[in-house]
Protein backbone atom coordinates (compact mmCIF):
# COMPACT_ATOMS: atom_id res chain seq x y z
CA UNK A 1 0.00 0.00 0.00
CA UNK A 2 1.27 3.46 -0.86
CA UNK A 3 1.28 6.19 1.75
CA UNK A 4 -1.86 7.91 0.55
CA UNK A 5 -3.99 9.34 3.35
CA UNK A 6 -6.75 7.09 4.63
CA UNK A 7 -9.98 7.27 6.58
CA UNK A 8 -12.17 4.71 8.33
CA UNK A 9 -15.90 4.39 7.78
CA UNK A 10 -17.98 2.31 10.19
CA UNK A 11 -21.25 0.99 8.78
CA UNK A 12 -22.20 0.33 5.16
CA UNK A 13 -25.81 1.42 5.16
CA UNK A 14 -26.96 4.34 3.06
CA UNK A 15 -24.84 6.84 5.00
CA UNK A 16 -21.68 4.75 5.29
CA UNK A 17 -21.72 3.57 1.67
CA UNK A 18 -22.18 7.10 0.43
CA UNK A 19 -19.46 8.35 2.82
CA UNK A 20 -16.99 5.72 1.60
CA UNK A 21 -17.61 6.48 -2.07
CA UNK A 22 -17.49 10.27 -1.53
CA UNK A 23 -14.18 10.00 0.32
CA UNK A 24 -12.66 7.63 -2.24
CA UNK A 25 -13.64 10.07 -4.98
CA UNK A 26 -11.35 12.62 -3.31
CA UNK A 27 -8.45 10.17 -3.59
CA UNK A 28 -8.14 8.90 -0.04
CA UNK A 29 -7.98 5.24 0.89
CA UNK A 30 -11.12 4.07 2.74
CA UNK A 31 -11.25 1.27 5.29
CA UNK A 32 -14.93 0.37 5.42
CA UNK A 33 -16.24 -1.84 8.23
CA UNK A 34 -19.58 -3.63 8.08
CA UNK A 35 -20.52 -6.25 10.68
CA UNK A 36 -23.27 -7.82 8.57
CA UNK A 37 -23.76 -10.63 7.64
CA UNK A 38 -21.42 -11.93 10.38
CA UNK A 39 -23.39 -10.05 13.04
CA UNK A 40 -26.95 -9.43 11.83
CA UNK A 41 -29.48 -6.93 13.11
CA UNK A 42 -33.19 -7.62 13.70
CA UNK A 43 -34.04 -5.35 10.75
CA UNK A 44 -31.68 -6.43 7.97
CA UNK A 45 -32.08 -9.49 5.78
CA UNK A 46 -28.86 -9.56 3.82
CA UNK A 47 -25.18 -8.71 3.90
CA UNK A 48 -25.66 -6.22 1.08
CA UNK A 49 -24.80 -2.59 1.57
CA UNK A 50 -27.41 0.19 1.66
CA UNK A 51 -30.21 -2.29 2.32
CA UNK A 52 -33.59 -0.57 2.56
CA UNK A 53 -35.15 -1.94 5.72
CA UNK A 54 -38.55 -0.36 5.34
CA UNK A 55 -40.26 1.49 2.53
CA UNK A 56 -38.74 1.40 -0.95
CA UNK A 57 -39.34 5.12 -1.53
CA UNK A 58 -36.71 7.83 -1.33
CA UNK A 59 -39.39 10.49 -1.10
CA UNK A 60 -41.37 12.83 -3.31
CA UNK A 61 -39.70 14.38 -6.32
CA UNK A 62 -39.72 17.71 -8.05
CA UNK A 63 -39.52 21.34 -7.08
CA UNK A 64 -42.48 21.33 -4.68
CA UNK A 65 -40.84 18.80 -2.39
CA UNK A 66 -38.08 19.32 0.16
CA UNK A 67 -36.90 15.78 -0.63
CA UNK A 68 -36.92 16.71 -4.31
CA UNK A 69 -34.44 19.50 -3.68
CA UNK A 70 -32.17 17.23 -1.65
CA UNK A 71 -32.31 14.60 -4.42
CA UNK A 72 -31.24 17.20 -6.99
CA UNK A 73 -28.40 18.43 -4.76
CA UNK A 74 -27.15 14.87 -4.34
CA UNK A 75 -27.40 14.17 -8.08
CA UNK A 76 -25.32 17.27 -8.78
CA UNK A 77 -22.41 15.93 -6.72
CA UNK A 78 -22.61 12.42 -8.15
CA UNK A 79 -24.16 10.65 -5.16
CA UNK A 80 -23.95 6.87 -5.51
CA UNK A 81 -27.30 6.45 -3.76
CA UNK A 82 -29.08 8.74 -6.22
CA UNK A 83 -27.32 7.18 -9.19
CA UNK A 84 -28.38 3.74 -8.04
CA UNK A 85 -31.92 4.93 -7.26
CA UNK A 86 -32.31 6.45 -10.72
CA UNK A 87 -31.06 3.21 -12.31
CA UNK A 88 -33.38 1.00 -10.18
CA UNK A 89 -36.48 3.16 -10.20
CA UNK A 90 -40.00 1.83 -10.24
CA UNK A 91 -43.10 3.75 -11.29
CA UNK A 92 -44.55 5.34 -8.13
CA UNK A 93 -46.44 8.47 -9.10
CA UNK A 94 -44.49 11.44 -7.83
CA UNK A 95 -42.15 9.47 -5.58
CA UNK A 96 -38.65 8.17 -6.22
CA UNK A 97 -39.29 4.49 -5.52
CA UNK A 98 -36.73 1.80 -6.24
CA UNK A 99 -36.46 -1.93 -6.74
CA UNK A 100 -34.76 -2.86 -3.47
CA UNK A 101 -32.47 -5.68 -4.51
CA UNK A 102 -30.99 -4.02 -7.56
CA UNK A 103 -30.72 -0.70 -5.72
CA UNK A 104 -28.66 -2.18 -2.94
CA UNK A 105 -26.75 -4.50 -5.30
CA UNK A 106 -25.56 -1.56 -7.42
CA UNK A 107 -24.24 0.26 -4.37
CA UNK A 108 -22.63 -2.91 -3.01
CA UNK A 109 -20.88 -3.45 -6.36
CA UNK A 110 -19.73 0.17 -6.59
CA UNK A 111 -18.23 -0.05 -3.10
CA UNK A 112 -16.64 -3.50 -3.52
CA UNK A 113 -15.16 -2.73 -6.91
CA UNK A 114 -13.68 0.62 -5.94
CA UNK A 115 -9.88 0.32 -5.96
CA UNK A 116 -9.52 2.76 -3.04
CA UNK A 117 -12.05 1.05 -0.74
CA UNK A 118 -11.15 -1.97 1.39
CA UNK A 119 -14.10 -3.71 3.03
CA UNK A 120 -13.75 -5.51 6.36
CA UNK A 121 -16.59 -7.80 7.48
CA UNK A 122 -16.07 -7.10 11.14
CA UNK A 123 -17.80 -5.36 13.99
CA UNK A 124 -16.05 -2.23 15.27
CA UNK A 125 -16.09 -1.96 19.03
CA UNK A 126 -13.98 1.17 19.54
CA UNK A 127 -13.93 4.56 17.90
CA UNK A 128 -11.23 4.42 15.20
CA UNK A 129 -8.07 6.50 15.35
CA UNK A 130 -7.64 9.19 12.69
CA UNK A 131 -10.28 10.74 10.44
CA UNK A 132 -13.38 8.58 10.41
CA UNK A 133 -17.12 8.46 9.77
CA UNK A 134 -19.44 6.70 12.20
CA UNK A 135 -22.61 5.70 10.37
CA UNK A 136 -23.87 2.73 12.30
CA UNK A 137 -27.54 3.57 12.17
CA UNK A 138 -30.58 2.99 14.38
CA UNK A 139 -29.40 -0.44 15.49
CA UNK A 140 -25.83 0.45 16.41
CA UNK A 141 -24.26 -2.50 18.21
CA UNK A 142 -23.83 -2.37 21.95
CA UNK A 143 -20.04 -2.02 22.19
CA UNK A 144 -19.82 1.01 19.92
CA UNK A 145 -22.92 2.60 21.48
CA UNK A 146 -21.17 2.24 24.80
CA UNK A 147 -18.06 3.96 23.45
CA UNK A 148 -20.14 6.84 22.08
CA UNK A 149 -22.04 7.20 25.34
CA UNK A 150 -18.79 7.25 27.29
CA UNK A 151 -17.43 10.00 25.02
CA UNK A 152 -20.51 12.22 24.88
CA UNK A 153 -22.14 11.37 28.19
CA UNK A 154 -24.97 8.83 28.56
CA UNK A 155 -27.71 11.39 28.30
CA UNK A 156 -26.59 12.49 24.80
CA UNK A 157 -27.29 9.09 23.23
CA UNK A 158 -30.90 7.95 22.84
CA UNK A 159 -32.09 4.39 22.23
CA UNK A 160 -35.57 5.22 21.07
CA UNK A 161 -37.29 8.19 19.54
CA UNK A 162 -40.56 9.58 20.84
CA UNK A 163 -41.24 12.42 18.47
CA UNK A 164 -44.23 14.71 18.63
CA UNK A 165 -45.48 16.34 15.42
CA UNK A 166 -43.54 19.48 14.47
CA UNK A 167 -45.62 22.23 12.91
CA UNK A 168 -44.65 25.03 10.54
CA UNK A 169 -45.11 28.36 12.32
CA UNK A 170 -46.58 29.95 9.21
CA UNK A 171 -49.46 27.47 9.27
CA UNK A 172 -50.49 28.32 12.85
CA UNK A 173 -53.47 30.62 13.34
CA UNK A 174 -52.10 33.30 15.65
CA UNK A 175 -55.55 34.91 15.91
CA UNK A 176 -56.39 32.00 18.24
CA UNK A 177 -53.04 30.81 19.54
CA UNK A 178 -51.31 32.96 22.18
CA UNK A 179 -47.75 33.20 23.46
CA UNK A 180 -47.38 32.67 27.19
CA UNK A 181 -45.60 30.77 29.92
CA UNK A 182 -47.37 29.35 32.96
CA UNK A 183 -48.06 32.04 35.55
CA UNK A 184 -45.19 34.52 35.46
CA UNK A 185 -42.80 32.36 33.43
CA UNK A 186 -41.35 33.86 30.26
CA UNK A 187 -43.65 33.62 27.25
CA UNK A 188 -41.73 30.84 25.50
CA UNK A 189 -44.67 28.66 24.52
CA UNK A 190 -47.43 28.91 21.96
CA UNK A 191 -50.73 27.94 23.54
CA UNK A 192 -53.81 26.61 21.79
CA UNK A 193 -56.82 27.29 24.06
CA UNK A 194 -59.63 24.72 24.06
CA UNK A 195 -63.13 24.92 25.46
CA UNK A 196 -64.87 21.82 26.79
CA UNK A 197 -66.50 20.90 23.47
CA UNK A 198 -63.25 21.31 21.55
CA UNK A 199 -61.38 19.27 24.12
CA UNK A 200 -63.93 16.46 24.07
CA UNK A 201 -63.99 16.38 20.27
CA UNK A 202 -60.19 16.21 20.23
CA UNK A 203 -60.06 13.29 22.66
CA UNK A 204 -62.84 11.41 20.92
CA UNK A 205 -60.86 11.68 17.67
CA UNK A 206 -57.65 10.68 19.43
CA UNK A 207 -59.27 7.55 20.82
CA UNK A 208 -60.54 6.59 17.37
CA UNK A 209 -57.28 7.28 15.54
CA UNK A 210 -55.25 4.34 14.27
CA UNK A 211 -51.63 3.62 15.13
CA UNK A 212 -48.82 2.75 12.79
CA UNK A 213 -48.03 -0.98 13.08
CA UNK A 214 -44.38 -1.22 14.04
CA UNK A 215 -41.91 -3.79 12.73
CA UNK A 216 -40.89 -6.20 15.47
CA UNK A 217 -37.51 -4.57 15.92
CA UNK A 218 -39.08 -1.15 16.29
CA UNK A 219 -41.33 -2.12 19.18
CA UNK A 220 -40.84 -0.31 22.40
CA UNK A 221 -41.82 -0.94 25.92
CA UNK A 222 -43.43 2.24 27.01
CA UNK A 223 -42.61 3.74 30.31
CA UNK A 224 -43.69 6.89 32.09
CA UNK A 225 -42.37 9.87 30.18
CA UNK A 226 -42.52 8.26 26.75
CA UNK A 227 -46.12 7.08 26.63
CA UNK A 228 -47.69 7.84 23.25
CA UNK A 229 -50.51 10.34 23.55
CA UNK A 230 -52.97 7.92 21.91
CA UNK A 231 -52.39 5.50 24.82
CA UNK A 232 -53.31 8.18 27.31
CA UNK A 233 -56.85 9.46 26.80
CA UNK A 234 -58.32 7.55 29.74
CA UNK A 235 -55.41 8.28 32.05
CA UNK A 236 -55.21 11.92 31.02
CA UNK A 237 -58.91 12.47 31.65
CA UNK A 238 -58.69 11.00 35.10
CA UNK A 239 -55.62 13.01 35.98
CA UNK A 240 -57.12 16.15 34.62
CA UNK A 241 -60.37 15.72 36.49
CA UNK A 242 -58.53 15.26 39.77
CA UNK A 243 -56.41 18.34 39.11
CA UNK A 244 -59.36 20.63 38.72
CA UNK B 1 -53.27 19.74 28.38
CA UNK B 2 -53.54 21.41 31.74
CA UNK B 3 -54.48 25.07 31.48
CA UNK B 4 -53.13 26.20 34.86
CA UNK B 5 -51.41 29.57 34.79
CA UNK B 6 -52.03 30.12 31.09
CA UNK B 7 -53.97 33.34 30.83
CA UNK B 8 -55.50 33.81 27.38
CA UNK B 9 -55.02 37.53 26.62
CA UNK B 10 -58.25 37.53 24.61
CA UNK B 11 -60.40 36.40 27.52
CA UNK B 12 -58.22 37.27 30.53
CA UNK B 13 -58.87 33.75 31.83
CA UNK B 14 -57.39 30.27 31.79
CA UNK B 15 -58.94 28.16 29.04
CA UNK B 16 -60.64 24.83 29.83
CA UNK B 17 -57.60 23.02 28.39
CA UNK B 18 -54.58 23.97 26.31
CA UNK B 19 -52.20 22.33 23.88
CA UNK B 20 -48.72 23.84 24.03
CA UNK B 21 -46.05 24.17 21.35
CA UNK B 22 -42.31 24.50 21.98
CA UNK B 23 -39.82 26.14 19.65
CA UNK B 24 -37.49 23.68 17.90
CA UNK B 25 -35.27 25.81 15.63
CA UNK B 26 -33.33 29.03 16.07
CA UNK B 27 -35.64 31.09 13.87
CA UNK B 28 -38.89 29.90 15.42
CA UNK B 29 -40.27 28.41 12.22
CA UNK B 30 -40.79 24.91 13.66
CA UNK B 31 -42.80 24.19 16.80
CA UNK B 32 -43.43 20.79 18.38
CA UNK B 33 -46.55 19.82 20.30
CA UNK B 34 -45.48 19.30 23.91
CA UNK B 35 -46.28 15.83 25.24
CA UNK B 36 -47.71 14.65 21.91
CA UNK B 37 -45.17 11.93 21.16
CA UNK B 38 -47.16 9.58 18.97
CA UNK B 39 -47.11 6.56 16.71
CA UNK B 40 -50.40 7.41 14.99
CA UNK B 41 -50.69 6.87 11.25
CA UNK B 42 -49.87 10.06 9.43
CA UNK B 43 -53.32 10.73 8.02
CA UNK B 44 -54.97 10.22 11.40
CA UNK B 45 -52.25 12.23 13.10
CA UNK B 46 -52.87 15.24 10.87
CA UNK B 47 -56.65 14.97 11.35
CA UNK B 48 -56.32 14.87 15.14
CA UNK B 49 -53.83 17.77 15.25
CA UNK B 50 -56.10 19.88 13.06
CA UNK B 51 -58.88 19.54 15.64
CA UNK B 52 -56.82 21.69 18.01
CA UNK B 53 -58.01 25.31 17.90
CA UNK B 54 -55.48 27.44 16.03
CA UNK B 55 -54.03 24.41 14.28
CA UNK B 56 -56.96 23.90 11.88
CA UNK B 57 -54.63 24.50 8.92
CA UNK B 58 -51.50 23.07 10.55
CA UNK B 59 -48.78 21.89 8.23
CA UNK B 60 -46.80 19.10 9.89
CA UNK B 61 -43.17 19.32 8.77
CA UNK B 62 -42.12 16.30 10.81
CA UNK B 63 -44.64 13.67 11.89
CA UNK B 64 -44.56 12.09 15.31
CA UNK B 65 -42.98 8.64 15.42
CA UNK B 66 -42.00 6.23 18.16
CA UNK B 67 -39.55 3.44 17.60
CA UNK B 68 -36.34 1.79 18.54
CA UNK B 69 -33.52 4.00 17.36
CA UNK B 70 -29.98 5.00 18.26
CA UNK B 71 -29.11 8.63 17.82
CA UNK B 72 -27.03 11.41 19.30
CA UNK B 73 -28.34 14.66 20.72
CA UNK B 74 -26.95 16.38 17.63
CA UNK B 75 -27.19 20.01 18.81
CA UNK B 76 -25.14 19.13 21.89
CA UNK B 77 -22.45 17.00 20.29
CA UNK B 78 -22.15 17.88 16.58
CA UNK B 79 -21.01 20.85 14.55
CA UNK B 80 -22.65 21.68 11.22
CA UNK B 81 -19.81 19.91 9.37
CA UNK B 82 -21.00 16.72 11.20
CA UNK B 83 -17.84 16.54 13.31
CA UNK B 84 -18.00 15.50 16.96
CA UNK B 85 -17.15 18.55 19.06
CA UNK B 86 -15.37 16.34 21.58
CA UNK B 87 -13.37 14.31 19.09
CA UNK B 88 -12.15 16.32 16.10
CA UNK B 89 -11.66 14.16 13.02
CA UNK B 90 -14.61 11.93 13.91
CA UNK B 91 -17.66 12.63 11.76
CA UNK B 92 -21.14 11.17 12.28
CA UNK B 93 -23.74 10.54 9.59
CA UNK B 94 -27.17 9.08 9.00
CA UNK B 95 -29.69 8.18 11.67
CA UNK B 96 -27.01 8.17 14.40
CA UNK B 97 -26.42 11.87 13.64
CA UNK B 98 -30.06 12.67 14.46
CA UNK B 99 -31.53 12.61 10.97
CA UNK B 100 -34.54 10.69 9.72
CA UNK B 101 -35.04 9.29 6.23
CA UNK B 102 -33.09 7.35 3.63
CA UNK B 103 -32.17 10.41 1.64
CA UNK B 104 -31.12 12.36 4.72
CA UNK B 105 -28.87 9.43 5.66
CA UNK B 106 -27.24 9.30 2.25
CA UNK B 107 -26.77 13.07 2.09
CA UNK B 108 -25.21 13.40 5.54
CA UNK B 109 -23.06 10.36 4.67
CA UNK B 110 -21.85 12.14 1.58
CA UNK B 111 -20.94 15.27 3.58
CA UNK B 112 -19.30 13.33 6.42
CA UNK B 113 -17.27 11.25 3.94
CA UNK B 114 -16.21 14.37 2.06
CA UNK B 115 -15.17 16.11 5.27
CA UNK B 116 -13.36 13.08 6.69
CA UNK B 117 -11.42 12.80 3.41
CA UNK B 118 -10.61 16.51 3.58
CA UNK B 119 -9.39 16.05 7.13
CA UNK B 120 -7.11 13.23 5.95
CA UNK B 121 -5.83 15.55 3.20
CA UNK B 122 -5.31 18.29 5.78
CA UNK B 123 -7.96 20.52 4.26
CA UNK B 124 -10.59 22.25 6.37
CA UNK B 125 -14.12 20.89 6.50
CA UNK B 126 -16.93 22.42 4.48
CA UNK B 127 -20.64 23.03 5.12
CA UNK B 128 -23.19 23.53 2.32
CA UNK B 129 -24.90 26.94 2.16
CA UNK B 130 -27.94 27.50 4.31
CA UNK B 131 -30.18 28.02 1.25
CA UNK B 132 -29.54 24.40 0.23
CA UNK B 133 -31.56 21.58 1.80
CA UNK B 134 -28.44 19.76 2.98
CA UNK B 135 -27.04 22.99 4.44
CA UNK B 136 -30.36 23.68 6.16
CA UNK B 137 -30.45 20.16 7.62
CA UNK B 138 -26.88 20.13 8.96
CA UNK B 139 -27.32 23.61 10.46
CA UNK B 140 -30.47 22.38 12.17
CA UNK B 141 -28.59 19.39 13.58
CA UNK B 142 -26.00 21.72 15.07
CA UNK B 143 -28.36 24.43 16.32
CA UNK B 144 -31.77 22.93 17.17
CA UNK B 145 -33.30 22.98 20.63
CA UNK B 146 -31.24 20.33 22.49
CA UNK B 147 -34.01 19.73 25.04
CA UNK B 148 -35.54 16.37 24.17
CA UNK B 149 -33.97 16.50 20.69
CA UNK B 150 -35.77 14.29 18.16
CA UNK B 151 -34.48 13.23 14.73
CA UNK B 152 -35.33 15.56 11.83
CA UNK B 153 -36.22 15.00 8.19
CA UNK B 154 -35.86 17.60 5.46
CA UNK B 155 -38.62 20.18 5.06
CA UNK B 156 -39.01 23.69 3.70
CA UNK B 157 -38.72 25.37 7.10
CA UNK B 158 -35.01 24.43 7.09
CA UNK B 159 -34.14 26.94 4.36
CA UNK B 160 -34.50 30.74 4.61
CA UNK B 161 -37.92 32.12 3.84
CA UNK B 162 -38.70 34.26 0.80
CA UNK B 163 -39.60 37.88 1.49
CA UNK B 164 -43.33 38.47 1.05
CA UNK B 165 -43.89 41.05 -1.71
CA UNK B 166 -45.41 44.36 -0.63
CA UNK B 167 -49.19 44.29 -0.56
CA UNK B 168 -49.33 40.50 -0.12
CA UNK B 169 -50.13 38.73 3.12
CA UNK B 170 -48.29 35.52 2.31
CA UNK B 171 -47.05 33.42 -0.57
CA UNK B 172 -48.69 30.14 -1.52
CA UNK B 173 -46.72 26.89 -1.42
CA UNK B 174 -46.90 26.43 -5.17
CA UNK B 175 -45.61 29.93 -5.68
CA UNK B 176 -42.70 29.84 -3.32
CA UNK B 177 -41.41 26.28 -3.31
CA UNK B 178 -40.19 26.24 -6.92
CA UNK B 179 -38.36 29.51 -6.18
CA UNK B 180 -36.80 28.10 -3.01
CA UNK B 181 -35.86 25.01 -5.00
CA UNK B 182 -34.01 27.07 -7.62
CA UNK B 183 -32.26 29.23 -5.03
CA UNK B 184 -31.24 26.18 -3.02
CA UNK B 185 -29.97 24.14 -5.94
CA UNK B 186 -28.04 27.06 -7.46
CA UNK B 187 -26.43 27.87 -4.12
CA UNK B 188 -25.50 24.22 -3.57
CA UNK B 189 -23.98 23.79 -7.02
CA UNK B 190 -21.98 27.03 -6.76
CA UNK B 191 -20.73 25.99 -3.32
CA UNK B 192 -19.70 22.50 -4.48
CA UNK B 193 -17.86 23.97 -7.46
CA UNK B 194 -16.05 26.49 -5.22
CA UNK B 195 -15.01 23.63 -2.97
CA UNK B 196 -13.39 21.92 -5.96
CA UNK B 197 -15.84 19.00 -6.04
CA UNK B 198 -16.98 17.27 -9.24
CA UNK B 199 -20.31 18.77 -10.21
CA UNK B 200 -22.80 17.62 -12.81
CA UNK B 201 -24.88 20.55 -13.99
CA UNK B 202 -28.50 19.80 -12.99
CA UNK B 203 -30.89 19.39 -15.88
CA UNK B 204 -33.35 22.29 -15.92
CA UNK B 205 -36.31 19.97 -16.54
CA UNK B 206 -36.99 18.19 -13.27
CA UNK B 207 -39.03 15.00 -12.93
CA UNK B 208 -42.80 15.37 -13.03
CA UNK B 209 -44.26 17.30 -10.15
CA UNK B 210 -45.47 15.19 -7.30
CA UNK B 211 -48.57 15.71 -5.26
CA UNK B 212 -48.02 18.40 -2.70
CA UNK B 213 -47.70 16.12 0.30
CA UNK B 214 -46.20 12.68 0.59
CA UNK B 215 -48.83 10.40 2.04
CA UNK B 216 -46.70 7.94 3.97
CA UNK B 217 -43.47 7.84 5.93
CA UNK B 218 -40.51 7.21 3.67
CA UNK B 219 -38.46 5.54 6.35
CA UNK B 220 -40.06 3.20 8.83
Amino acid sequence: MTAIPSITVVGAGLAGSEAALAAAKLGVHVHLYEMRPKVMTPAHRSGNFAELVCSNSLGGQGDLQAKGLLQSEMRAVGSAVLESADASRLPAGGALAVERESFSQRITDAVRRHPLITVYGEEVTELPAGPCVIATGPLTAEALSGELARLTGDEQLAFYDAAAPVIAFESINMDIVFRAGRYEQSADYLNCPMNKDEYDAFYTALEAARSHTPHDWEKLEFFEGCMPIEEMPGAARTRRASAR
Amino acid sequence: MKPRGLTDPRTGRWPYAAAQLRQEDQEGRMWSLVGFQTGLKWGDQLAVVQLIPGLENAEIVRYGVMHRNTYLNAPKVLDADLQLKLRPGTFVAGVLAGTEGYLESAATGWLAGTNAARAALELGSIVPPQESMLGGLTRYLASANPKNYQPMNVNWALVPELPVPEGRKKLGKREKRPVLYKIGLNAFVAWARDAGLDVTEPTPAEPPRAAEETAEPVLR
